[in-house]
């Protein structure tokens, strides 16, 4: 009897601390400032999924800490951000944002052995030197753009193409990569060239491009400025006669809203699902939007679902760090959890497409890459819709590093 | 005699005493006083707190600098960002083969080789047709980077130093360790500084300000005085940009751009322009400023009522940065263009007459 009462103490002793304790995520991205159009519902995303695992209590006996904070995009900003949290509420993992400022924190998150999620899908990121901690949710922009020249290539032969990309690193990513694959395919890469926000004119570009014959401009840059570019397309009757496509970022309902029917037509490769379609993560995602209050603009964006989506891989890698490790949730299990999220244990919350294989997201200590399929999906009657299955890119791997 | 501790006037009798880097002992008092404050002020602080410090010292540096090119020698200069980009990319390319203590002067003079050249259009252009060149420079600079494989073109390049004079310097200690380097930096920038414009040089600059012609009348060379005055100033900069590129421990072009010159420039109206005590005093005001915006705009962000009643579409808590920025340079260019020098300089007044008015 004692030692029943003993053990029913210690038992419950433990729950009590098991229920006490708490984990902390951490979030710095644009809430406001540059790309906030952007950061805005990722960071909507990353809230409510965190208060979704508290209130369904995904990781059992622990209370979820989610901090979102605004760095204004201004790369100072996410370091100190970044150093506070370290300093007072230590995160298990940090879901990071922008470009620049994550190619600056890479050593200092090498460093500090920390598991980080960023949203900027730049292939620098995963490269050595410091990369040992960078995990990217969906493929790299640079592969996003590789699918789209194997696309291409399905469609055309020798096709002539333009890059068009925002003059930042974010933009830069994908060049390196593109000239070595359209070598390979057989394309001419034309021009690239740097288009930011502002561009309210852009007839001198389009009508130069058209004079070196170009028939695809590829667009590695943000809704808006794709938006204006596919509006003069139109008005100057170049949108039949040049198709455009585009990266993770530059399409989705934002670019639907900035450029109406003049996105029509646009091809878009993506990893994430439509809200159109029936899975379990945009279905997770209505429901979450509905609780939460969240606009319809905030619902239909494709940065709503991928902040959901990095949240619920951190989530569960602190799930699965909490089993393996007996309880023990920090960055050091954490990512020992991510790294072992590949195979029979690849992640499958249905956010985004699945390779051939069935496997949705998945990482090993050398693969940091989580979404590996894509998706091109096209603007049609004011909505994407897929026009090809799930891909790998074929030759991504191959030119990746010259 | 009087006793020099309770010297209410200046009762500098000579031209030497003029020119006294100190006009009394009070004031070398209350500069010994604050600089150990300063020396124990991260002892209270936490690391992240100390790299805010940081921030604040290194934009001092860059902001002394443009005091020289646009305070006292009157050259509007929208490129000191630019410079300061010289010299964290210089610190990036030569800190694999070079030591800290070599780098970062070697920041300082790539940039002051630079500045000279950018300067070189103030022979004859003046005023705004000036600014526009320099502003042409900020964009070369960052249009240059973008598009060069060795610079990575604007992504990061790593800048790492794990050890001085076997002192690792790692995670816990890289804030303490910059922190007292910039302060030790600062120092002797403002002494040069305070050196340089009590000697014929700096008269000169003063001289070209106020009326180049009068200046080259008077035997000054106002064109090899102008292009001086570019290139100390981008030293400057460039020695802030090695500082930061060490600090930050990787060069970014995003750190470098016109957006980052124009906060300079406001950093110096602010603080006063041409002045030691305002340049220490715009980075600290501004960079406060920017940390109190960033935690109303997250107020604003997370408050239902204030969410209720903004318009549909109008992104509020996005504009108060820069809003509260524009507000502050207006205020203070129409209520108090001495900049918060001024108002230093009349509490240190009330204080050093008091009880009496003056």
């Amino acid at each position: 009897m004692k030692r029943a009462i003993v053990l029913g103490m210690v038992a419950m002793l433990g729950l009590a601390m098991a229920q006490g304790r708490t984990v902390n995520l951490l979030w710095s991205g644009a809430v406001t400032g540059p790309t906030s159009d952007v950061g805005g519902p990722y960071g909507a995303g990353i809230e409510d999924y965190c208060k979704y695992a508290n209130e369904q209590k995904l990781i059992p006996g622990v209370t979820l800490n989610c901090t979102v904070r605004d760095d204004q995009y201004q790369n100072p900003n996410t370091q100190r951000i970044f150093e506070e949290a370290l300093d007072r509420a230590k995160p298990a993992v940090y879901l990071g944002y922008s470009t620049g400022a994550m190619l600056q924190l890479k050593p200092l998150i090498n460093e500090v052995k920390m598991p980080t999620i960023p949203a900027s899908a730049h292939i620098g990121l995963i490269e050595p030197p410091n990369n040992t901690y960078m995990f990217l949710p969906v493929s790299s922009y640079s592969e996003q753009f590789v699918a789209l020249l194997e696309y291409i290539n399905r469609t055309k032969k020798n096709a002539k193409v333009a890059l068009v990309v925002n003059p930042s690193p974010f933009g830069r990513a994908v060049i390196d990569a593109s000239r070595r694959a359209a070598a390979r395919l057989g394309q001419t890469i034309v021009d690239v060239r740097e288009v930011g926000g502002g561009n309210l004119d852009n007839t001198a570009l389009l009508r130069a491009l058209d004079a070196a014959g170009v028939e695809f401009i590829l667009h590695q840059n943000v809704a808006g400025p794709v938006a204006n570019i596919l509006k003069d397309a139109k008005r100057l009757g170049l949108d039949k006669k040049i198709k455009q496509l585009g990266a993770v970022y530059t399409g989705g309902s934002d670019l639907i809203r900035l450029a109406g029917d003049a996105a029509e037509g646009f091809l878009w490769a993506s990893s994430y699902y439509t809200l159109d379609e029936n899975t379990p993560g945009i279905a997770l995602q209505k429901q979450l939007a509905a609780k939460y209050n969240r606009s319809a603009d905030i619902l239909n964006s494709t940065n709503y679902t991928a902040g959901m989506l990095a949240a619920a891989i951190a989530v569960e890698a602190m799930k699965r760090a909490a089993q393996r490790f007996n309880g023990r949730i920090d960055n050091e299990t954490v990512y020992q959890a991510l790294i072992g999220m590949n195979g029979p244990n690849a992640f499958k919350p249905g956010f985004a497409v699945s390779t051939k294989a069935g496997i949705e997201i998945d990482f090993t200590r050398s693969e940091q890459t989580g979404a590996e399929g894509l998706r091109v999906l096209e603007a049609k009657g004011g909505k994407f819709v897929p026009v090809t299955d799930p891909f790998t890119s074929a030759l991504f791997r191959q030119v990746r590093n010259p | 005699m009087r006793n020099p501790w309770a010297q209410t006037g200046n009762y500098r009798t000579s031209y030497v005493q003029d020119t006294t880097i100190f006009a009394n002992y009070r004031e070398i008092a209350s500069v010994v006083l604050l600089l150990a404050a300063l020396c124990i002020l991260p002892m209270f602080l936490e690391r992240s707190q100390v790299l805010v410090l940081n921030f604040i010292l290194i934009y001092a540096i860059a902001v002394l600098g443009l005091n020289i090119t646009t305070g006292y020698a009157g050259l509007i200069s929208v490129g000191q960002a630019a410079f300061m980009g010289v010299g964290a990319y210089t610190v990036a390319l030569s800190a694999p083969n070079l030591p800290f203590w070599l780098t970062i002067p070697l920041g300082g003079l790539t940039a002051a080789i630079l500045g000279f050249i950018v300067g070189i259009p103030s022979l004859r252009v003046k005023h705004l047709y000036l600014a526009l060149a320099t502003l042409a420079f900020q964009e070369i600079f960052v249009w240059v980077v973008g598009r060069s494989p060795a610079l990575a073109q604007g992504a990061a390049i790593p800048v790492e130093m794990r050890n001085f004079l076997g002192l690792e310097i790692g995670f816990r200690n890289h804030n303490y360790f910059w922190y007292y380097v910039i302060l030790f930096v600062l120092v002797l920038m403002v002494i040069a500084w305070r050196n340089l414009l009590r000697g014929k040089y700096g008269r000169a600059l003063i001289a070209v300000r106020d009326n180049d012609r009068a200046a080259d009348a008077m035997g000054m060379d106002p064109g090899r005085t102008k292009l001086f005055a570019f290139a100390l100033g981008a030293f400057y900069g460039g020695i802030a940009g090695g500082l930061l590129a060490y600090m930050q421990r990787a060069v970014v072009v995003e750190e470098f751009t016109l957006g980052r010159s124009v906060a300079l420039l406001a950093m110096a109206i602010v603080g006063g322009l041409g002045t030691v005590v305002g340049s220490l005093l715009g980075p600290a005001f501004i960079e406060f400023l920017r940390l109190y915006m960033e935690r109303l705009s997250e107020w604003m962000k997370s408050n239902a009522f204030i969410q209720s009643i903004t318009p549909a579409g109008v992104d509020v808590a996005s504009a108060l940065l820069p809003l509260s920025f524009g507000l502050v340079i207006v205020l203070f260019l129409v209520f108090e263009p001495r900049g918060l020098y001024n108002w230093w300089r009349l509490l240190r007044s009330y204080f050093r007459t008091w009880p009496f008015k003056y």
